[in-house]
This record gives C-alpha cells, sequence and structure tokens, in this order.
C-alpha cells in the first residue's frame, strides 16, 4: 500500500544509520580493543602466532558479519555460522593462554561478543541471549579446566558483567532508537498526509460547491413541480428523474473524507455526465485504496465512460482495494455487451452479461 | 410459513417508518406482520404484549446513533436488525459487533430489510451490501480469517451483481454462494463482544452445515467465554 510507504523508507534508513554504527564499533574494537591487548601481551602467549591466527579469524568474521547485516537482515544460517566461528576462535584463543593469567591476558571474549551483537542484533533478542550465554560458558569451561580459584571466579564475574552488560545495553539501546525512529517517521508521515488531505479537501469543496450549485438548477425544479402537482410521480420519466437526482444527492452527501485519490474524483466526474443524461450512478468505496499510477487510470476511466455513456438508466461502481492493487467495477444495464478499450499498464478487465446487466472490473495491480 | 414473523420499528422520522411499513405490507406472502411503532428505546420497552420477532432499530434516534444501546436490547432478548442511513464500515462494525443480526443502509432497504428481517426472525445470516462493503475493507488485527472463496463472493456481491450472477462468475451454484457469504458472516459472529445473537446465529449456522464446529473454534479463543441461551421471544 502506497500510504505506509514513506513512512518504512525513513525507518529503514534509521535502521541502516544505527547498522553502519555497529559495524563501525564492532569493528573499531576488534582492531584497537583487541587487538592492542593481544600486542600489549604478547610476551604471555605460548604460541603468538596462534593468537594472532585466531585474531585473523575473528576479523574476518567481522568482515563477512558486516557484509551480512549492511545487505539487511541475516538469515539465521549465515548470522550462526558467523556467531560460532567467532565463539570457536574465542574459545580457542582462551584454552591456548597461560593457564594462571587467562583472565588478564584475555582479548577474544570482548570482541567474540561484540561479533554476536553484531550479527544477531536485527534477530529476537534471545537468540543474543543464548549466544552470550553461551560465550560466558565457554570461558568458565576454560578456567574450570585449568583449576578455578576463587579470584579467578570474582575475575570471571566482573568481566562477565563488564562486557556482557555493555554488549546487552547496545543491543537494547539500538532497540529503542529503532521504535523512536519508526515514531518519528510516521509523525512525519502523518503530517504529510494531512497536508494532502488538506488540499485534497479544498478540491472536493470545490467541486461539492459546483454540484451544489447544479442542483440548484436540477433537483429544486423537480421538487418544485412535484409539489405543484405539475410533475406526477406515477409518470415512468418523472420517476427517473427523481431516481436520478436522488442518486446524486446522495453522493453529494456521501463524498466525505473516505473518498481521497484521483482516481475517484474522476469517475465522480465522468458520473456526472451521465448524470445529466438520466443515468442514476452510485460509487462505493471499500478500504483504503492504493494511488493508481496515470495511464492505468486512463484506461480504467475509459471504461468507465464508455459504460456509463452504454447505460440506460442505473450504474453501480465500486472499488475495492485487492491483494496488490484495486478493484473497480461497473453493473449496468446495457442491454449488450460493451466494447473495453484496450487493457495493459498492468489494468486487466473482465466483463460477464448476464440479461440486460452487464458487469466489468477492472482490475489494476501494482508491478 | 405458518405464522407471519412479528416485527416493530423503532424510528424518529414518521415517513420513514410508514415506508418500512409499506414495503412489510407490500410482500407478496405476507410473511412479516407489523405489531409495534416506537419512536424511541423506550417506547418500544414501554410496548403491551408480547416481544417482536425482530426489531428494524433506526440508529440514529433524535440525532444520536443508538449502537451503544443494541448489546442491551440483545441481551433481553431482542433480534434487531439496523436500518440507518449511514453506510461507513466502522458503524457496521460496531453494529454487527453489539450483536445486531444485520444491517440494512436506506438506501439498500427496499430491496433487502424484508429479507433481512426474515432471516434474522430464524436466526440466519444475512449479509447486506453494506456488510459485504464493512467486511471487505475490515482491517482490524482481530479480524477472522476469511477464505479466497469467501472474499471474492463477498467482493462480487458488494460490487452489485446478483447472487445468480456471482455464481456464473464463480462457477458455482447460487447456493454455494450463499453459503460461502453465510460463512463469512458467521465467522464475524464468533468475534468480538460476546452476544446471545450471535451464539443462536452460529448454532443456526452449525445446524443449517454453513459452518463447521471445527472452523469457528479457532476464532473462539479472543471471542468468547461464556455461553448463555437466547431468551428467545417469539418462538
Amino acid at each position: 500500500m502506497s500510504v505506509a510507504q514513506p513512512t518504512a523508507v525513513m525507518s529503514g534508513r534509521y535502521e541502516r544509520a544505527f547498522t553502519i554504527a555497529v559495524v563501525f564499533l564492532v569493528a573499531g574494537w576488534h582492531l584497537a580493543g583487541a587487538g592492542g591487548q593481544l600486542l600489549h601481551h604478547r610476551q604471555a602467549f605460548a604460541s603468538f602466532a596462534f593468537q594472532g591466527a585466531m585474531w585473523l579469524v575473528m576479523a574476518l568474521a567481522v568482515t563477512a558479519g558486516s557484509v551480512l547485516v549492511l545487505r539487511g537482515v541475516p538469515g539465521w544460517r549465515p548470522a550462526w555460522a558467523v556467531a560460532v566461528i567467532a565463539l570457536a576462535a574465542s574459545t580457542a584463543a582462551a584454552a591456548a593462554s597461560p593457564a594462571s593469567q587467562m583472565l588478564a591476558v584475555n582479548w577474544a571474549w570482548g570482541s567474540a561478543g561484540w561479533i554476536g551483537v553484531l550479527v544477531l542484533l536485527r534477530r529476537r533478542f534471545t537468540e543474543l541471549a543464548w549466544f552470550l550465554a553461551a560465550e560466558a560458558t565457554a570461558i568458565l569451561a576454560v578456567l574450570v579446566r585449568d583449576g578455578l580459584h576463587r579470584t579467578d571466579l570474582a575475575g570471571f564475574l566482573a568481566l562477565l558483567a563488564w562486557s556482557t552488560g555493555a554488549q546487552v545495553a547496545v543491543a537494547a539501546g539500538v532497540r529503542a532508537l529503532r521504535i523512536a525512529a519508526g515514531q518519528a517517521a510516521a509523525a512525519a508521515q502523518s503530517e504529510h498526509a494531512a497536508r494532502e488531505r488538506a488540499a485534497t479537501a479544498e478540491i472536493v469543496q470545490a467541486a461539492r460547491h459546483a454540484r451544489w450549485l447544479a442542483l440548484q438548477e436540477s433537483a429544486v425544479p423537480l421538487v418544485a413541480e412535484l409539489a405543484e402537482g405539475t410533475a406526477d410521480p406515477g409518470d415512468e420519466q418523472v420517476r427517473i428523474r427523481c431516481a436520478v437526482q436522488a442518486a446524486r444527492l446522495r453522493r453529494l452527501l456521501a463524498e466525505g473524507d473516505e473518498v481521497s485519490g484521483s482516481l475517484v474524483h474522476e469517475l465522480h466526474a465522468s458520473a456526472d455526465m451521465a448524470e445529466r443524461r438520466g443515468v442514476a450512478v452510485e460509487i462505493e468505496t471499500a478500504g483504503p485504496l492504493p494511488q493508481v499510477p496515470g495511464p492505468a487510470r486512463r484506461i480504467i476511466t475509459d471504461a468507465a465512460i464508455a459504460i456509463l455513456t452504454a447505460a440506460r438508466s442505473r450504474v453501480r461502481i465500486t472499488l475495492a482495494a485487492v491483494a496488490a492493487g484495486i478493484a473497480v467495477s461497473f453493473v449496468a444495464d446495457t442491454g449488450a455487451v460493451v466494447l473495453l478499450p484496450a487493457i495493459g499498464d498492468g489494468v486487466s478487465i473482465d466483463q460477464q452479461q448476464d440479461g440486460a446487466m452487464l458487469w466489468a472490473e477492472a482490475r489494476w495491480t501494482s508491478p | 410459513m405458518d405464522q407471519p414473523v412479528t416485527a416493530a420499528i423503532v424510528e424518529d422520522h414518521p415517513v420513514v417508518t410508514e415506508g418500512v411499513a409499506s414495503w412489510i405490507r407490500s410482500d407478496p406472502g405476507q410473511r412479516i406482520r407489523l405489531v409495534h411503532t416506537a419512536r424511541d428505546l423506550a417506547g418500544l420497552r414501554a410496548a403491551p404484549g408480547p416481544p417482536p420477532g425482530v426489531v428494524i432499530l433506526d440508529l440514529e434516534l433524535s440525532g444520536e446513533l443508538v449502537t451503544r444501546q443494541i448489546p442491551g436490547l440483545v441481551s433481553d432478548g431482542y433480534r434487531v436488525v439496523a436500518f440507518s442511513g449511514h453506510s461507513e464500515p466502522a458503524i457496521v462494525m460496531e453494529t454487527l459487533d453489539s450483536g445486531a443480526h444485520a444491517y440494512v443502509s436506506k438506501e439498500e432497504g427496499r430491496d433487502h430489510l424484508v429479507e433481512a428481517v426474515l432471516a434474522a426472525a430464524a436466526d440466519r445470516p444475512y449479509v447486506t451490501r453494506s456488510q459485504a462493503k464493512a467486511m471487505l475493507a475490515d482491517q482490524r488485527p482481530a479480524r477472522p480469517a476469511l477464505s479466497q472463496q469467501e472474499q471474492q463472493a463477498l467482493l462480487l456481491w458488494f460490487q452489485g451483481m446478483s447472487k445468480a450472477s456471482v455464481g456464473r462468475r464463480m462457477s458455482i451454484s447460487e447456493n454455494t454462494v450463499r453459503q460461502y457469504i453465510n460463512r463469512a458472516r458467521a465467522k464475524y459472529a464468533a468475534t468480538g463482544r460476546t452476544a446471545p445473537s450471535k451464539d443462536a446465529l452460529l448454532a443456526r449456522a452449525i445446524e443449517d452445515g454453513v459452518i463447521k464446529a471445527g472452523e469457528i473454534m479457532s476464532y473462539k479463543s479472543f471471542a468468547r467465554t461464556a455461553d448463555p441461551p437466547l431468551g428467545a421471544p417469539g418462538r
């Protein structure tokens, strides 16, 4: 539906900005934070080459994760593949660290957590929670293997609170910002819609005034004739005149806020012409209607004019929202099949003749 | 039809009351007997004698919408057919949700009011074009899920085709068209506010084979909690 699009586009733009910010945060942390710590403690490791290799694996995971999230919301398979690789590399790096100072020299825990945040951010919150829990468990398992001391446990808990806390805070913050951005976009959209409505209302007002003036010339004399007794309600012609004026009055009254969009106005204009010929026209709309582009609109109004011209006494025009488009239908007592204009521009036309009644439906589907 | 259905009109404009009465009189089968007319709801409740089988209720009495009074009427055992100058989907939906059996806009009164009253008296659904429009326009998240066939039948009926023409268009019998449209209506009776009239419509729809009990269960979760029997007047 075209009405919803600007909101989606705007909040989409915000979301992309957040994603880019998170990509910078994670890449920055892995380069400067984890990389810096790795270099600082390089003497402590039994094999610096192995630690460097793990750092590179995680750098690749950051790159792959960034590409994934910049393309959109990643599916669970690629997201979890990256997350599991980061988790494995971080655990391997921790397991290969000197037993007594593992927590002090660990550079990988934070990075793995941030990679999880990066790829799981747009997925369900529980997935991130599971990931962070798995990571903490892996580190704890390494500590237990090395012989867990009370001081280790205290250090572990402090690190857990610090790193996981920051990661959860960022994830929650992005979520909150996303909701706020959605609201801001919706507000901007409703302001735009309000301005559009005001402009439409002015046009409708002018058209309504013109029709009211026309009524003064057509309905008022008819009522006067009926009152004076010069027009006989038993006369078929008088009844037709009454039906036409009644349909016109009803349209005038019904034409309100629910009528928006130029297709409806164009159909109203075509109906006015038919009414002058003595055809009673009713126009009904169901549901919020999509905007129909110009060329498609012309095909539909051409069909409307053909049917309104062929109708003998009455036409019912309806507009209904259907899947990805609009169905404009006509039921009219044309007496015979009407030659309808060519189709194209996303418009298809169906018709069926039942005795004197024609049913035709022009369906526009958005490409 | 052995006994004519009894009906009352609640309408503040005498000329409209007269018009409705003339439609009822001109029914060839004389299937409805008008037993009472009132200008407001107090007048209806004060009426002597047994309650009417169906109340034809103008939704706007003395310039005020009376949709909020419908649940009270319905729980007192009245069957309500709303008859209104309004055709906005929101008003139609609220009226049906409140427990009215059917909604007839004043423009479609001549063609549909008598049939709607007769259907209501038997607790059978009757879907006017304005009702079909409201169902098609329904955007509420809690709306019932209609099948594609039900949607298509509702759309063609709203567009103004006769049921026979709808059947030809969809390559099904007129009876099946009626079945689809009535099933859509029955699904609506299973949602929203609880009302004895909605339960009665559903029970009859199951009895008539319009809808299976299993098809209703999925809508019941947010719809209904109690199952009070309809205190049926004129039955």
